[in-house]
């Protein structure tokens, strides 16, 4: 059953650095930033794509990472959380994030971080990312009004600096 | 040992402060690490074999086919364990074992571990393993279980806790005016915490140490449940320290698979991880009991209550854990809200066939205030009074004792209830609500921490203050996102005189804090506020002392601020005090015990269970949909008496968050099942509310002065929970006069009260004289006369389902040719976006070996406009589909932004939509249905649950339904699919292009390449549609378009019903009855209804038809409205 078929090597960006690695075709996107790269930041919680934790950037583009095969993200550029920012040199939407508390056990908050940014540079705005992206994510903790409020922040800062 | 001897209250200081979280770089940054993040050399995978069957005897479990499998490592059953059950409620109700060894009692009962090293291999080996049941008759609902021929479920009986409380007595002189009654049901909700129930464990056998990384909210009830059934001494167990990924109760005991990969790692001598996955998490997590409430209140003509009678049945599942005190507790709520004479509840536990209940936020207060809240409102608007005013006239009062014992020191329930009427601006009855608006109140009373195991009077705290004047706090609770580690900071800051970011915090590490039973029973903040807060005060009284020694000062002449002990004056740091005088770390370490409350007491009912009751109102203001009967919740006000508030940012955390849950269990969440197997085992088939379903939620607390309560405060975690479904159903019956008695308040049910209020007719759909509808009509009347059991029990041996294949390549072609060719081989499929494939492959729908994924092909990812004609190609993106459409053709971009969320239509594309496989939750579960198994199965939706995602007209022996809101709209639009990939291109209607539920007439290699759209065939166009929550799929939906001649005149139209039939339904019948007339000639109310006549709706989905012709007539109303206007909205 071990064709060689079953793996592939790929190249890509990840969070900047040049990556590539040996996997396997059935290898999930998801997985493969968790147990191959280890960047854990990224969490998994539904395997459907429905709940939003494990959205990360592929070419700037916000999208669930366990809806995609890893082989399927060759020759492209993956941001993660970790690519964000880091303890001590956050970046402003994660310093928006807790400065509005909109954090509570913290599992989902990596994923909606990121589709906040993409969404941001993509040019949408405040309102939309309020309504319609924040949507795209679910949270049991914190009832999105805390998430709500530090979009808009995160805005204030943008047109600020 | 320490009793509670100072409460110091009305602080200045770091207590009462919007502190922010303490962890709030680690969490914002990815980096805390979660049981699931923790790496050791040589880590297994873990998954669990489970019970197919609600009720089986285990003959055999034949592991022979795994010997020698590669990648698996180890195995366990219950030959592998100490013969013991887990300790749970205790004494003769402790009733479940670690994996089942004789008898499985519901589906996804756990039999057999194993581990691998990888979870591909794990799960590669689990379908190696063959278990020989010997199925038993099950009882999967209350009425079975307790029925004359019901099989037993464990050997004592099926109902394992009866009682009969009697409390209090109604005095002679108090005359019932009024009595009212009613039954109360409450459907079984589940936690769904975002991250699953995950553990990594680790034996030495060489040391005979246990270390285990646990997602929990109590370490130590962990700790003693694992050694207790691994017959380990607990000191050979260390729980670590993780990031805890939301709790709500589910994890604030053992949770029943942890056990088995600690004894997974013990047998293999290697760290174990097991992650559930979220479909077990969804079946087999202990979720919120079911109840059937039956209640009467009886009140005085001034609207004093005199008594409440309740009569309850608890669905306890297969297995006992929570459920004895989970319905203990909600009659002792029915015996507590309000002050009240005399109140009488008999209540049972049933076992049934299926996951178990377990401890849930609010903790049978949701159930029992849903209830006694809803009959507050009928006492009140019988007589004639107010409905604040009567909860007011009742209200507990500070100094009261409860029938149940309940010693309330500080109540201010009264302002509660007049700020909630004041804010949420309620003029009384008579007021004039704008229409299909309604308001409706609830209060609720809960502990803060109920002393119900042994131990749980108690909580210990370690500070210490090293030679650096560092300070630490060990403490041994999980914060599971309730912020606790902020508020056991702030304490320790408070007293210490500094920031609560300068403490350190070690917390769940069983070998390094002292004994702390965690954070359940909305006893975080009371106990630590006790125990933390004395501890550090202990501390800082031996700062003051010695500091004030070596300043030559007064102890009363000094304080503690920002690390040092000071006279104003002079200083000296925490670091040299401890040095100079103590020669080292000072380290203080303080178990407290509460004095105020009692054990409980499990024959009356009757103890104080806790230090102090919290209390809260909400108000909320919602609309109903009449013609949908969809409810939505306009407004939201939670007021809430929790005492002196710690945190005020946390505690507003809390009430959102707990009132956003409250909205899911009050309108939409509710777990399904059918013949012991879950329907409800995703996100997407449970849906809870998000961003877009919620309304602003404002907060506001009473704050009071509790005189027990640590820094005057009370408990506010779980209060929140308790009242929206109340609060809601009383502004539903506000706004209708229709009193539900069953949550959630889903449309159907919503709808069917309004169809019985307005005594309207029941719907004739002749199908007598319908011959085409008579094999359909047979089948469904034969199916509840033994046809489905007969087909589930025998035809279902002879399911076909697709072959597991080994996915092995992905081709990227790079032109159609190429796409054509890779496409012919065997086992080939088209992947685009991959937002259904690889889920329905995981489902076991398809089993791809190739994936031609055809997003690479530059021709089939572009949108080509030519004239009044676009092509788009099917690889298009449903988001850029939904950008270019924006100004081009609205009606399209209106559907399309309606499906999903933004992030899958990023990935989603038009081809991969219409060609979706179906959404019926029976399908996608794991049901050998007929559409999955062939034409021995049975179609489990014609008995079975079918009110949301089946058909009401033409149904097949499938009662499924086209699930793509873009067939439905494109319908509407009479846009035409083009196909290659077979011998040669070809063409047709969009709504040709189907012949079943999600089936297309797409040959062996052929693809869907583009749908060619003629944007000006129509001038006035409208997409709706009704769904559970933001982003599910439609229950329905309508998509008209009208074509109109100088005159006005109809001369062409399209009128397409979606989720209603196995494809896209068009309306012949409305296009008769408009094109031809004029606009204003139309009968908008007769084209809409037309259809009706030829609906064959299931049981309990008839409210579709309603709903459907409703919805219909809207979108042509608003699709004439918009010809006449040149097209604009």
């Amino acid at each position: 059953m071990n064709t060689p078929q079953t793996v592939k090597t790929i190249q890509l960006l990840v969070n900047g650095a040049q990556i590539e690695r040996e996997v396997e075709v059935r290898t999930l996107l998801s997985t493969f930033l968790r147990d191959d790269l280890g960047l854990t930041g990224t969490h998994v919680a539904c395997e459907h794509g429905v709940c939003g934790s494990c959205t990360i950037l592929v070419d700037g583009r916000a999208v669930r990472s366990c809806l995609l095969l890893a082989v399927q993200t060759d020759g492209t550029s993956v941001e993660t959380v970790e690519g964000l920012g880091s303890l001590g040199d956050l970046s402003p939407l994660q310093e928006a994030m807790w400065r509005e508390h909109g954090l509570q056990c913290g599992f989902c908050t990596p994923g909606i971080l990121m589709s906040i940014e993409g969404e941001a540079r993509s040019g949408s705005s405040a309102e939309e990312i309020c309504d319609e992206v924040l949507s795209g994510h679910v949270c049991r903790c914190t009832g999105y009004q805390n998430i709500r409020t530090a979009i808009h922040a995160y805005f204030a800062t943008r047109h600020g600096s | 040992m320490t009793t509670i001897s100072e409460t110091p209250r009305r602080v200045s200081g770091v207590v009462g402060q919007a502190v922010p979280n303490v962890e709030r770089e680690a969490k914002t940054s990815g980096s805390s690490i979660y049981a699931g993040d923790v790496e050791l050399p040589g880590l297994l995978h873990a998954r669990i074999l489970r019970s197919t069957h609600p009720h089986a005897r285990i003959r055999n479990i034949d592991l022979s086919r795994l010997a020698g499998m590669p990648g698996v490592i180890g195995v366990v059953t219950a030959q592998d364990l100490p013969d013991r059950m887990y300790i749970h409620h205790g004494g003769p109700l402790s009733d479940r074992g670690v994996l089942a060894s004789d008898v499985v009692r519901f589906v996804g009962e756990e039999i057999v571990g194993v581990a691998a090293e990888t979870p591909a291999a794990a799960d590669q080996a689990l379908s190696c393993i063959v278990v020989d049941y010997e199925v038993l008759p099950s009882a999967v609902s209350v009425s079975e279980a307790l029925g004359p021929e019901a099989p037993l479920i464990h050997s004592g009986g099926n109902v394992p806790v009866r009682h009969a409380r009697r409390w209090g007595s109604v005095p002679a002189e108090q005359e019932a005016a009024v009595t009212v009654s009613g039954t109360y049901l409450f459907g079984r909700q589940t936690h769904a915490c975002m991250e699953t129930n995950t553990v990594t464990a680790s034996w030495s056998s060489a040391t005979g140490m246990l270390d285990v990384w646990i997602s929990t909210q109590s370490p130590y009830l962990v700790r003693k449940e694992l050694a207790h059934v691994l017959d380990l001494d607990v000191h050979h167990i260390r729980v670590h320290e993780v990031a805890v990924g939301g709790g709500f109760g589910s994890k604030s005991k053992i949770s029943e698979y942890e056990a088995i990969a600690c004894a997974l790692s013990m047998k293999t001598g290697r760290p174990v991880r097991l992650a559930l996955t979220r479909e077990e998490e969804f079946t087999t997590a202990k979720c919120r009991h079911s109840f059937e409430i039956n209640l009467e209140t009886s009140a005085t003509a001034e609207g004093m209550l005199v008594r409440r009678d309740a009569s309850m049945t608890v669905d306890n599942g297969a297995y006992n854990h929570s459920g004895p005190s989970v319905m203990a507790y909600a009659g002792q709520v029915l015996g507590s809200l309000y002050r009240i004479p005399a109140v009488n509840v008999d209540a049972e536990l049933v076992y049934t066939n299926k996951q178990p209940g377990g401890q849930f936020r609010g903790y049978g207060g949701p159930q029992a205030i849903f209830a006694l809240e809803s009959q507050m409102d009928e006492v009140a608007d019988q007589l004639g009074i107010d409905r604040v005013d009567l909860r007011i006239l009742n209200a507990n009062l500070a100094g009261d004792t409860t029938l149940t014992g309940w010693r309330i020191d500080s109540a201010r329930l009264v302002e509660c209830l007049e700020t909630a009427r004041s804010a949420i601006g309620w003029q009384g009855r008579g007021a004039k609500a704008p229409e299909g608006r309604g308001i409706g109140f609830a209060a609720s009373i809960h502990v803060s921490g109920a002393n119900i195991y042994e131990g749980a009077d108690k909580s210990s705290a370690t500070v210490e203050v090293d030679t650096d004047g560092r300070v630490l706090l060990r403490f041994g609770a999980a914060d599971a996102g309730t912020w606790q580690n902020t508020v056991v900071a702030q304490f320790v800051a408070h007293e210490l005189g500094i920031e609560p970011d300068d403490v350190q915090l070690i917390t769940m590490e069983t070998d390094a804090t002292p004994t702390e039973l965690g954070s359940w029973s909305s006893r975080g903040t009371y106990m630590s506020g006790h125990s933390v807060g004395q501890t550090a005060r202990d501390v800082a009284e031996e700062l003051r002392l010695h500091g004030a020694a070596m300043l030559e000062s007064p102890v009363d002449e000094v304080w503690l601020h920002a690390g040092v002990v000071t006279n104003g004056v002079t200083s000296v740091g925490f670091g040299v005090v401890v040095q100079e005088r103590l020669g080292g770390s000072l380290v203080r370490t303080r178990e407290i015990t509460l004095t105020n409350v009692d054990q409980v007491n499990r024959e009356t009912g009757i103890s104080n269970l806790s230090g102090a009751y919290s209390f809260a109102v909400h108000a909320v203001e919602v609309s109903v949909d009449e013609g949908t009967g969809k409810v939505k919740v306009e407004r939201y006000v939670a007021v809430h008496d929790s005492g002196q508030i710690v945190n005020p940012i946390a505690a507003r955390s809390q009430v959102i968050g707990g009132v956003a849950m409250g909205i899911g269990y009050a309108l939409s969440e509710e777990l399904l099942y059918e013949g012991g197997m879950s329907m409800t085992r995703s996100y997407i088939q449970y849906p809870l509310p998000r961003a877009a379903d919620l309304p602003e939620i404002e907060v506001i607390f009473v704050e009071g002065d509790d005189p027990n309560g640590p820094y005057g405060a009370k408990a506010i975690g779980e209060i929140v929970l308790i009242p929206p479904g109340a609060a809601i159903a009383n502004a539903v019956a506000d706004a209708t006069g229709v009193r539900m008695r069953e949550l959630p308040l889903t449309p159907d049910r919503v709808l069917a009260a309004l169809h019985q209020r307005d005594r309207k007719p029941k719907r004739n759909y002749r199908i007598g004289q319908r011959p085409s509808r008579w094999q359909i009509a047979v089948m469904r009347a034969w199916y509840p006369r033994g046809l489905h059991q007969f087909l589930h029990k025998f035809g279902t041996r002879w399911g076909r389902p697709a072959q597991r294949a080994e996915l092995l390549a992905v081709e990227t072609p790079v032109d159609e040719a190429a796409a054509s060719a890779a496409l012919a081989r065997p086992g080939a499929r088209v992947i685009a976006g991959g937002t259904d494939l690889l889920p329905a492959r995981r489902q076991g729908l398809v089993q791809p070996s190739v994936l031609v994924d055809i997003m690479t092909i530059p021709t089939v990812g572009r949108i080509e406009q030519s004239g009044s004609d676009v092509a788009v190609g099917a690889a298009v993106t449903l988001a850029d589909l939904a950008i270019w459409s924006q100004d081009q053709l609205s009606v399209l971009h209106e559907a399309i932004t309606a499906i999903a969320t933004e992030q899958i239509r990023l990935m989603a594309t038009v081809g991969g939509n219409l060609c979706q496989q179906n959404r019926c939750w029976f399908l996608r579960n794991d049901f050998m249905c007929y559409k999955r198994g062939g034409v021995s199965c049975p179609c489990y939706a014609v008995t079975g649950d079918h009110r949301y995602y089946h058909s009401v007209i033409d149904s097949h022996r499938c009662q499924s339904v086209t699930p793509s809101d873009l067939s439905t709209v494109l319908s509407a639009l009479d846009a035409t699919v083009e196909i290659s990939g077979g011998d040669r291109k070809r063409s047709m209607k969009v709504v040709d292009f189907y012949t079943g539920p999600g089936e297309v007439r797409l040959g062996r290699g052929e693809y869907l390449r583009s749908v060619v759209i003629e944007t000006d065939k129509f001038s006035g166009h409208d997409y709706r549609k009704l769904n559970r929550g933001h982003g599910d799929f439609a229950m329905i939906s309508a998509a008209v378009s009208v074509a109109t001649d100088m005159n006005g005149t109809v001369t062409d139209a399209r009128v397409i019903l979606g989720a209603m039939a196995p494809v896209p339904y068009r309306v012949h019948d409305a296009e008769r009855l408009m094109v031809g007339r004029t606009v204003n000639a139309i009968d908008v109310a007769a084209a809409a209804e037309a259809w009706c006549r030829r609906a064959h709706p299931l049981e309990r989905n008839e409210w579709k038809v309603q709903a459907g012709a409703e919805l219909l007539q809207r979108s042509i109303a608003a699709a004439l409205a918009r010809t006449q206007s040149g097209g604009k909205p």
